[in-house]
């Protein structure tokens, strides 16, 4: 028996030394990869710092505003010095000015590596003070649940200026937990040179966008480009063809997704007309595995005429790299609104994603929330995000407006502030994590025809379940 | 001296480095992995034992069998394709004995110095349907030239093809080793008795590099069962589930799905799968040699 035992274990040591060194090449990514999952642990999400975060001071506890405090924060906006993680900073360092004995320490990690280590982070102690939150319930729901975030006080915010609607995703049970960095809208970019030069309208309708599809395809043209590798684009493509049948559907999409019931005909129907735009040759061949920069590119090289993402890449408007044929003509047009249903094209598919929330647990939690009240100072996150075109805040930022705005930040203004209703949260984030990798595996399968517009609401149903 | 080594506490602190490592890194976590597979763990909060549910939703999951199946094909592709290029073009670069032998060998062993990140992203603007080059050469010969690659239905030939490519140069670098190994007395017997350049390979090298290919062939079977980067930065398991591999299933299941208890799940069937490909192998070879 014994015997059995030693020869098992040696066995199995041979299998995972083997395993070690049986990989070509990359081996300790794959070596500590493989660890990661057969532990159910996620150092593989241990990853860089930025280079220009502040050291850290080694005291920590005491909130005596003369006693030094460290504050650390962990942030999804890992580029320090363009778009929000640009604003971010130069909060932290106006506020480390400010309070000189404030030292804030931050890790910043992409979406995915970030939901990753978050989770490790939840099941140990050792949880950062500020963190970045999304306003989801597929991400907020669990971690409130789990008593992770501390309660903010609303009252605070009675002056911030906060959009009506926007604390929602960030509060459960009347209590607040987040505040919401931006409002995020789904758009089409659009090159209004090309579009000019050939002729092309602004469709009207999605009968009139499909046709679009078609003229420019047989221009030898990329018609939209689009991020499919991803996922969400596409499910969030599919929510905006909804709200453009239904109209506000906000609380009809949040009852299907809680009951599993998807019997509404006009989910079938946007099944069916995103399978036909894909028939027409709206998006890219091959746009199922195109990622995020490459279908931005697409956009960005003149290849395409249109690219289907959200309003945080208005700064394309005045992004330096990219070539100002394209840079200083960039429009946007939303989902135009589908024929026979009751939607109006001010029916957009809007919410407010990414937000910062304090640790229940941190030592410094005082100390966390006061840097959190002063980033959403309206003169701080609004006015910097806005004056350097980088997104829209969800507050009130109509004081800040400079005049040199450039036409896509004045188009997603009017956009917003004309909005007869929002989506909010689109239908793939707000089950719990299970749901949205299942209804974004499933979105990206029947844009490509891999399931058939019934079989993706049976499975839709089922996931939902 | 002796008296040293014959002391048993000094055994135990040359060996505790190594037992220690296997124990905590290994061990372990892989014992970790067996109990959270019994629970519905989510990576926050309680751990609740819910008996063989994970191991019965695993056996209905078809995402599972379709990565599985997938990672034996790759297995397959390795032994059958990889493996006997290797070894072919091992003894012809055996056979080439000057400075072409160094360059080539050079040559074949560049993709494995690359970064996985970068073999991945080159590859996937080679296939991409709209800029990329084959496409582009597709075209030059008067093709249409709007393939998608890695879309739906070609999408795990074109894998494969990178991962045989990829993990081609370092088989081929062991046979290589291993056919520097043999005594070139023998080849030179063999000419002298007349035997061809097919004949000595088939009848010298193959015999002779036996023990080489068995570990080879073992090597190459468990990396193919835990391929995991390079699918994953390529594909991604896509478009549904058709480039999906056991590893990287498991990590779509734990860290997409946050289903912990179920990635655990299949990481058991994992181990348990590799240490059944390990034992039939080893079994195979030595029916072999008897």
């Amino acid at each position: 028996m014994k015997k059995k035992i030693i020869s098992l274990l040696l066995a199995a040591a041979m299998v995972c030394t083997m395993a070690a060194c049986g990989n070509s090449s990359g081996q300790e990514n794959a070596s500590s990869n493989a660890k990661a999952e057969e532990s159910g642990s996620s150092d593989a999400a241990d990853a860089v710092e930025p280079a220009d975060a502040p050291a850290l001071g080694s005291q920590e506890g005491a909130a005596a505003s003369a006693e030094p405090v460290a504050i650390k924060v962990f942030s999804n906006l890992t580029d320090r010095k363009s778009g929000q993680g640009f604003v971010e900073q130069t909060l932290f360092d106006q506020y480390m000015a400010e309070n000189p004995n404030v030292t804030i320490e931050v890790e910043a990690l992409d979406d995915e590596a970030y939901k990753t280590k978050f989770k490790a982070y939840a099941s140990g102690s050792s949880m950062p003070d500020l963190v970045n939150v999304w306003g989801q319930p597929s991400f907020l729901d669990e971690v409130i649940a789990e008593g992770l975030l501390a309660e903010l006080n609303q009252d605070d915010y009675a002056e911030y200026g906060f959009l009506s609607g926007s604390l929602d995703g960030f509060s459960k049970e009347g209590k607040l937990y987040g505040l919401p960095r931006n409002t995020d809208v789904m758009a089409f970019y659009y090159n209004k040179a090309i579009f000019e030069e050939h002729g092309w309208k602004v469709p009207q309708t999605y009968a009139q966008l499909n046709q679009l599809a078609k003229d420019i395809t047989a221009e030898g043209m990329i018609p939209c480009s689009m991020d499919g590798a991803d996922k969400w684009p596409i499910s969030i493509y599919y929510q905006d063809i909804v709200t453009k049948i239904l109209g506000d559907s906000q609380q009809d999409v949040r009852n299907s997704v809680s009951t599993g019931d998807f019997s509404n005909a006009a989910y079938k129907q946007a099944a069916e007309l995103m399978q036909e735009s894909v028939e027409a040759g709206l998006f890219q061949n091959g746009f199922e595995t195109s990622d995020y920069g490459t279908a931005q590119n697409l956009f960005t090289n003149g290849q395409a005429a249109m690219f289907y993402m959200g309003s945080w890449e208005m700064s394309m408007a005045n992004n330096e790299e990219i070539s100002p044929e394209v840079r200083d003509n960039i429009g946007i047009f939303m989902m135009p609104v589908v024929e026979g249903g009751t939607a109006q094209v001010t029916d957009i598919a809007a919410w407010n994603g990414g937000g910062y929330a304090v640790t229940q647990n941190s030592a410094v939690r005082d100390e966390a929330v006061k840097l959190l009240n002063y980033m959403f100072l309206p003169e701080n996150w609004s006015k910097i995000a806005w004056e350097n075109g980088v997104c829209m805040s969800a507050q009130n930022y109509a004081d800040f407006l400079t005049g040199e705005e450039t036409s896509v930040q004045l188009a997603f203004t009017d956009i917003i502030s004309s909005a007869a209703s929002i989506t909010g949260v689109t239908f793939n984030d707000l089950g719990d994590s299970e749901f949205k990798t299942n209804s974004e595996d499933l979105s990206a399968e029947l844009a490509i025809g891999m399931v058939s517009p019934e079989e993706f609401i049976a499975q839709l149903e089922a996931a939902a379940k | 001296m002796r008296k040293i080594y014959s002391n048993k506490r000094v055994i135990l602190t040359l060996i505790l480095p190594g037992l220690l490592t296997f124990l905590l890194a290994i061990l372990a976590p892989i014992c970790l992995s067996i109990y959270y597979s019994f629970t519905d763990f989510s990576g926050m909060g309680e751990a609740v034992f819910n008996g063989l549910d994970n191991y019965k939703a695993m056996f209905q999951d078809t995402g599972f069998w379709v990565s599985l199946r997938n990672s034996l094909l790759l297995a397959i592709g390795f032994i059958c394709i990889q493996h006997p290029l290797a070894l072919i073009t091992a003894a012809i670069l055996d056979k080439m004995q000057n400075k072409a032998e160094g360059f080539f060998r050079c040559v074949y062993f560049i993709p494995n110095v690359i970064s996985v990140a970068v073999i991945a992203y080159l590859w996937k603007f080679i296939y991409n349907p709209n800029f990329g080059l084959l496409n582009n050469i597709l075209k030059l010969f008067g093709f249409e030239g709007n393939v998608n690659w890695l879309g739906s239905g070609s999408a795990i030939w074109s894998v494969l093809v990178v991962l045989i490519w990829h993990g081609f140069g370092w088989g081929m670098l062991i046979y290589y080793t291993g056919i520097k190994n043999i005594d070139p007395v023998l080849y030179e017997a063999a000419a002298i008795d007349g035997a061809t350049g097919k004949e000595a390979f088939m009848k010298i090298t193959l015999p002779l590099m036996k023990p080489v290919i068995q570990v080879n062939v073992t090597m190459a079977v468990i990396s193919a069962l835990k391929q995991m980067e390079t699918v994953y930065l390529l594909t991604n398991g896509g478009p549904g589930d058709q480039t999906q591999f056991m590893a990287n299933y498991l990590y779509k299941q734990a860290f997409n799905s946050f289903k912990y208890g179920y990635g655990n799940t299949i990481s058991v069937a994992f181990i348990v799968i590799c240490l059944l490909a390990t034992v039939l192998l080893n079994r195979i070879f030595k029916e072999k040699d008897a």
